[in-house]
């Protein structure tokens, strides 16, 4: 295959490749027996950045064979270095989700809460990611 | 040759899993355990390319219009991921409990 087309579809699917991402979901207990709920939602985000991936890419659209073995040599380097558990990209801040139970406290004015929903998603364009914490859930209006 | 080849490729493909539990939760269980309410929601993908994760406030509202007046409780989540050739389905599965205060 021609080195452009196969660019071209190998940017294409690094591109669309898991756009967006679904790693944990968690449904809480709900009460609606104490009056009319009104939904609430919640979430933070932090910039992913798969450096492994902005090397592979970079193999892929270098214009000299070298280059691309080379790109291709650092892509696996970081790849391995980086290997192990890991849910979504590495972001480079480790306490973005904190502030998510001092948002929910202050979304209700009744301070009753229920049915809350965590999920931990990711959207993806490429090696960037934005990594989401995203919370559901009702505040209950008292009768 | 490529008979062999195709055979052994099909025999290998009945050998693998094909199912990826990604996650599961469970909250705390009640002792009032009769009325047993579940749901599920899914999306189908092909290889792995998604726009959206709505499936899941799906299967919410899917288990409170199956209690619309009691407290949902001992809700049980799972997670998880089907794959057939090329193509997968994710999935939440939820069971939980309805109690009339």
């Amino acid at each position: 295959m021609p080195i452009k087309l196969k660019s071209i579809f190998g940017l294409t699917f690094l591109f669309i490749g898991g756009c967006s991402q679904l790693h944990h979901v968690h449904i809480g207990e709900m009460d609606q027996s104490q009056g009319q709920l009104t939904p609430f939602t919640i979430k933070v985000n932090e910039l992913g950045f798969d450096v492994a991936k902005a090397a592979e890419i970079g193999s892929e659209v270098a214009k000299s064979a070298s280059t691309s073995e080379d790109l291709e040599l650092v892509a696996f380097i970081l790849a391995i270095s980086n290997f192990g558990p890991k849910t979504g990209n590495p972001v480079y801040n480790d306490a973005y989700a904190d502030q998510v139970l001092s948002e929910v406290i202050k979304v209700c004015p009744s301070k009753k809460i229920t049915g809350l929903t965590s999920v931990r998603e990711a959207t993806n364009v490429g090696p960037v990611s934005g990594e989401v914490v995203r919370i559901n859930g009702y505040c209950i209006n008292s009768i | 040759m490529f008979k062999n080849t195709l055979l052994v490729s099909l025999f290998a493909l009945t050998l693998g899993g094909c199912v990826g539990l990604n996650t599961v939760s469970m909250t705390q269980v009640p002792a009032e355990r009769e009325n047993i309410i579940s749901t599920n929601s899914s999306s189908w993908n092909f290889v792995g390319i998604n726009f959206s994760n709505a499936f899941v406030d799906e299967a919410i509202e899917k288990l409170k219009s199956q209690c619309p007046t009691g407290k949902i409780e001992g809700v049980y989540t799972k997670h998880q991921t089907t794959g057939y050739v090329l193509v997968f389905k994710r999935e939440v599965i939820v069971s939980a409990y309805c109690n009339e205060v």
